[in-house]
């Protein structure tokens, strides 16, 4: 077990290392945004940065060779003006400097347009107890209520609730969540006026802010609630028509004490993991949500980030860093998924040796 | 069991009584049936059925997967034949036919007519403000952008209620000033000025009072709702006037100087709050205040200013001012007008109508405030009424037409209009025209857009001396059109065009839109399904077939591709690579085959050990026959079951990355006319209703489908994941 947990580990790494590296080339190779419009003390700082972490060498003469980036003037020794030209290192050299800056300084880069001149993982830090707060919420009211369905359709197999439940839970997951979502805020906000229809900002009322909590929360939970419904009633009734369940009754169990001590137990053996994943899930943002409701997190971040309709305004290094939180996320809920099975059913543990 | 039954049976035929014994059977007992006929295997009775069929006799079982599988034919249908046979043009925009709601029924009807609902629209009540019960006195006043509601078009109307309102509107009455907001940003009050730059000609040498000046009343404040967002501690503050001018002559290429003066310094200014009580019915003569000042008398330009300020450093204070009348003894009637405009009475009085364009250009001229326009809780009267659109602009419309355009349809042919030369009516001094010999006829009403007969008086005559050419003549013709007919699109219409979906913001039809959309997704889903179906299969095949190391270095591959977020894969393929069709198609293959080889690769998996596989392998068939003949027909139902599923997902992909503003370009696809159309859900929901259902549908049934497929092509999978 010991010896897959870990073998898991490095290739997770070996994985998330190996797509970092894909996504900084081709990153790397988009036209290069640069914080030209910022304030000229900010523009000045972010080249210095660039330059004292090597991704920009400057020249004090021009080369014609290279594609000019910027230029300025800075003061010699002698107090006179002299200009200062600065070009881009070769890719190559640039990433191992980036992956140098990374492990040696926890350095991934600074914000070019988003906040030009602020540490990018700082950016990322501001917007993340957003999304966290929202996933969180959400988590915690999926997990009970999913889990509650499923066990209660499971129960009740082919009788009317169950073909309800089920039906519910078919419809509910096909539908787009973008879907889910326009529909709650045109009838919770635009026709009821219950809930605010944007994300508010911190000046608005306490009631407003934990009103608005109430779409988001309700659309991200939406999709896991009838996923856990789904899974836990396959598992359950699998587990209901099992023989040793069958035994159980006839030693004398009654009907709830079968389920309880039984059924539920086994059911629950590849529900589990996926809730522990679920858990690792909560730090990635939902972007179309985040999108459409405003939210200011790291979803919505990097949408902006991208900013896809004026390329000139992307903020490419901040993209990295959400891009990175992203496979890390889905990375390590594989593993927890992965490694949580064999520790809850030493059955099924993975990758041993008969 | 079975032999010890069989040994019993050979005790009891041993131990038969004798006498069965005795009587022997002779061999010519027995008679040899079928002697010359020749047996072979009966024919089955039952029909013979193959693996399909047995497959889709299970699935015509599963009702509702069925009803799936029907939906999505008509929808198929529809993507193919709606785009065909609507002719509508949606390749370039028709403004003039922008937000037509969707139609299907007659206008009237309720539901899905072509109207529009608006609720809680300002009421004019300036034309008779008793009035308000009686229909005719009252109409809905314009929004931010709907310019004139067309009064025709105005179905329902229902006075609803009076209420208060923090929006500037010139309907309003009473209410409050907030002269002051909160910047949370830099956490500090901001306080605000309020500016009007329209005094001209002011004249100090008559007296001007400013007669009234009046806060609110906290009494009043408390009553209010809590809702309208007035802050806790408006209380303190001090206000200072000010009047500041330009001195010379502009008009001699002179620059003007500019001053300003105090009128009101702070140390005389009243605290606004309890000392107010001295200053409201007092008068404050402004011209004194500005001849203590200054003796200047030739103002170019000047403006009078209201500066509020709170005196304490409260968080959140805001000031608010009540009213504020001016008065003045100037003989200048028109000057005095135009100052007691300057004055408010209530809140909304603020927004200010520049005096002389008041009949000519209604439009508001709001003092200015630093940040907020700061009206609180004015009064008004709301109304919610039923708004027929397509009447209010394809339907009847009075116009002029020139007297050119009229030539021109008689020319044409189109009707006959003929009339004397006009005469002049001694009663009243005017030309006219003489009835006798006025005659009109339309004879081909289908190409002209005139409804109503014309009588000679739509006939216009200039009646202006001064127009040397034009005068005594006829110019123009008043008449009453059908727009539509007007519109170059609807050539040939004779009845009112419908818009089943409705029209987006650039006069789009919706439905074609819609359909071009799905037939769009539809082909990506397909297109994207197919590639990843095929190089899925020869993946999985390969890697689950083979196994050992072939199996461990394949699996490795994938499971980095698969550790890459999707939409980072699709987001950087698309920055690179443009967004076109091909791009997508592409990118959503990069990651989406890895899915198909997994199923694929576990099927082979499961069937490459059996038996029968195993006895070809020793009568010596090939690997390839082995794939091809052997494991794939028994895998395939769960493959093609997995290829299937994908098209909804690449549809939703598709969609996803539409709401990231990446989606498909020059293209219609669901996802971007959902995203296009994202910011209209308040004011134009059906825009987003229309493709948010089709999208939801065609999700559903093919959810439903795919998993009445797999049920019929595995039944022992019967209920997994439902």
């Amino acid at each position: 077990m010991l010896k897959y947990s870990i073998k898991r580990i490095i290739l997770a790494f070996v994985t998330a290392f190996i797509i970092l590296t894909l996504t900084f080339f081709l990153v790397k190779s988009l036209p290069l945004s640069l914080p030209l419009s910022a304030p000229i003390n900010i523009r000045n700082g972010y080249f210095e940065t660039q330059e004292n972490l090597g991704y920009m060498f400057t020249s004090p003469t021009k080369i014609d060779s290279l594609k000019l980036l910027y230029e300025t003037t800075t003061e010699n020794e002698f107090g006179k003006q002299v200009p200062v030209y600065y070009y881009q290192t070769p890719i190559v050299t640039q990433y191992f400097r980036w992956l140098g800056n990374i492990v040696t300084k926890w350095d991934w880069g600074t914000s070019t347009q988003i906040a030009a001149g602020q540490s990018a993982i700082q950016i990322i830090f501001e917007r993340l107890p957003v999304s966290l707060s929202v996933n969180i919420i959400s988590v915690i009211l999926s997990v009970p209520l999913g889990i509650g369905l499923g066990i209660w359709a499971g129960l009740k197999k082919n009788s009317w609730i169950d073909h309800t439940i089920s039906t519910l839970v078919m419809v509910l997951i096909s539908i787009p969540s973008f879907v889910i979502i326009t529909f709650m805020v045109y009838i919770l906000s635009y026709q009821l006026g219950w809930l605010p229809s944007m994300w508010p900002t911190p000046d608005q009322t306490l009631r407003t802010r934990v009103l608005a909590y109430i779409i988001p929360v309700l659309s991200l939970s939406f999709g896991s609630i009838c996923g856990y419904t789904r899974f836990v009633r396959a598992e359950l009734c699998e587990v209901m028509s099992s023989e040793y369940l069958l035994l159980a009754r006839t030693k004398g169990l009654t009907k709830t004490q079968a389920i309880t001590r039984h059924a539920l137990r086994n059911a629950f053996v590849p529900v589990l993991p996926s809730i522990l994943a679920e858990f690792i899930g909560i730090f990635s943002g939902s972007m179309i949500l985040e999108q459409i409701y405003g939210i200011p997190g790291i979803g919505k971040l990097y949408i902006t980030a991208l900013s896809a309709t004026n390329p000139a305004a992307a903020d490419y290094p901040v993209l990295m860093v959400d891009m990175a939180i992203f496979t890390t996320v889905g990375l390590l809920a594989g593993i927890i998924l992965d490694l949580s099975y064999g520790f809850i059913d030493p059955r099924i543990r993975m990758g041993e040796k008969n | 069991m079975a032999k010890k039954k069989i040994e019993n049976q050979d005790f009891e035929i041993n131990s038969l009584p004798d006498e069965a014994q005795d009587s022997s059977i002779s061999k010519e007992d027995f008679v040899l049936t079928n002697v010359d006929k020749s047996i072979h295997d009966q024919k089955f009775q039952t029909k013979p059925t193959t693996f399909f069929k047995d497959s889709l006799k299970r699935f015509t079982k599963n009702k509702s997967s069925v009803v799936a599988a029907i939906i999505l034919g008509v929808l198929l249908l529809l993507a193919i034949f709606v785009p065909i046979f609507d002719t509508n043009d949606t390749d370039s925009s028709h403004p003039e036919i922008a937000y037509l709601q969707p139609k299907l029924f007659d206008a009237g009807t309720g539901f899905w007519d072509g109207t529009k609902k608006y609720y809680h629209i300002p009421v004019d009540v300036s034309e008779d403000p008793e009035g308000i019960d009686k229909e005719a006195n009252w109409w809905p006043k314009p929004g931010d952008d709907q310019g004139q509601f067309n009064k025709s078009a105005v179905m329902n109307k229902k006075f609803s209620d009076l209420s208060y309102t923090d929006a500037a509107t010139e309907y309003g009455k009473e209410g409050y000033f907030k002269f002051g907001y909160y910047n949370y940003v830099d956490d500090k009050v901001e306080y605000a000025s309020l500016t009007s730059s329209v005094f001209k000609e002011f004249d100090v040498n008559a007296n001007h009072y400013l007669t009234k000046f009046d806060t609110y009343d906290l009494d009043k404040i408390d009553m209010m709702d809590e809702g309208q967002g007035l802050p806790e501690n408006a209380v303190l503050g001090r206000a200072g006037f000010y009047f500041s001018y330009e001195t010379g002559e502009v008009d001699k290429y002179q620059e003007p100087i500019r001053d300003s003066i105090e009128i009101l310094p702070y140390q005389d200014v009243y605290s606004i709050g309890s000392d107010i009580e001295s200053l409201r019915e007092d008068k404050i003569n402004i011209s004194e205040k500005i001849k203590e000042a200054t003796t200047q008398t030739s103002f170019v330009n000047a403006m009078f200013e209201v500066r509020v300020e709170n005196e304490l450093n409260h968080e959140n204070t805001v000031v608010l001012l009540r009213g504020m009348e001016f008065d003045t003894e100037s003989s200048n009637a028109a000057f005095k007008e135009q100052l007691i405009a300057r004055g408010f009475n209530d809140a909304t009085e603020f927004a200010i109508r520049t005096y002389e364009d008041k009949e000519k250009n209604p439009q508001v001229n709001y003092w200015s405030t630093t940040g907020s326009r700061g009206i609180h809780l004015s009064k008004s009267y709301f109304c919610d009424f039923t708004y027929d659109v397509y009447e209010a602009k394809l339907g009847k419309k009075t116009t002029y037409l020139s007297k050119s355009d009229i030539d021109n349809y008689i020319e044409d042919g189109v009707l006959i209009l003929e009339y004397g030369d006009p005469i002049i009516d001694w009663d009243t001094g005017e030309y006219v025209i003489d009835e006798n010999t006025f005659k009109y006829e339309m004879l081909k009403p289908n190409d002209c857009s005139i409804t109503e007969d014309i009588t000679a008086a739509d006939l216009i005559i200039d009646q202006n001396p001064e127009h040397k050419i034009t005068y005594g003549k006829v110019t123009n013709v008043k008449v009453t059109i059908m727009q539509y007919k007007e519109i170059d699109i609807f050539k040939g219409y004779n009845s009112m065009p419908k818009f089943l979906f409705g029209t987006n913001k650039s006069g789009r039809d919706m439905l074609k839109y819609v359909f071009e959309g799905l037939r769009t997704s539809l082909i990506l889903g397909i297109v994207t399904s197919a590639v990843c179906f095929l190089f899925g299969l020869v993946y999985g095949a390969i890697s689950g077939y083979f196994g050992g190391n072939v199996d461990i270095v394949m699996e490795r591959f994938t499971d980095i591709l698969s550790g890459i977020p999707w939409i980072v894969v699709m987001t950087l393929a698309i920055v690179h690579l443009g967004r076109t069709f091909f791009v997508f198609a592409l990118a959503l293959c990069l990651t989406g085959w890895i899915g198909t080889a997994a199923t694929t690769r576990t099927q082979f998996y499961r069937f490459r050990g059996r038996e029968y596989v195993l006895a070809s392998r020793t009568l010596g068939a090939s690997d390839a026959r082995l794939i091809a003949k052997h494991i794939l027909p028994n895998a395939m139902g769960t493959i093609i079951t997995s290829a299937v599923l994908m098209v909804p997902s690449v549809i939703f992909s598709e969609a996803t990355i539409a709401y990231l503003n990446l989606g498909l370009q020059g293209l219609s696809s669901l996802g971007v006319t959902l995203q296009d159309n994202q910011a209209e859900l308040q004011s134009n929901p059906y825009l987003l209703i229309f493709p948010s259902v089709i999208i939801a549908l065609l999700m559903i049934s093919f959810n439903l489908f795919g998993n009445g497929l797999r049920d019929a092509v595995n039944p022992s999978l019967k209920g997994e994941g439902e």
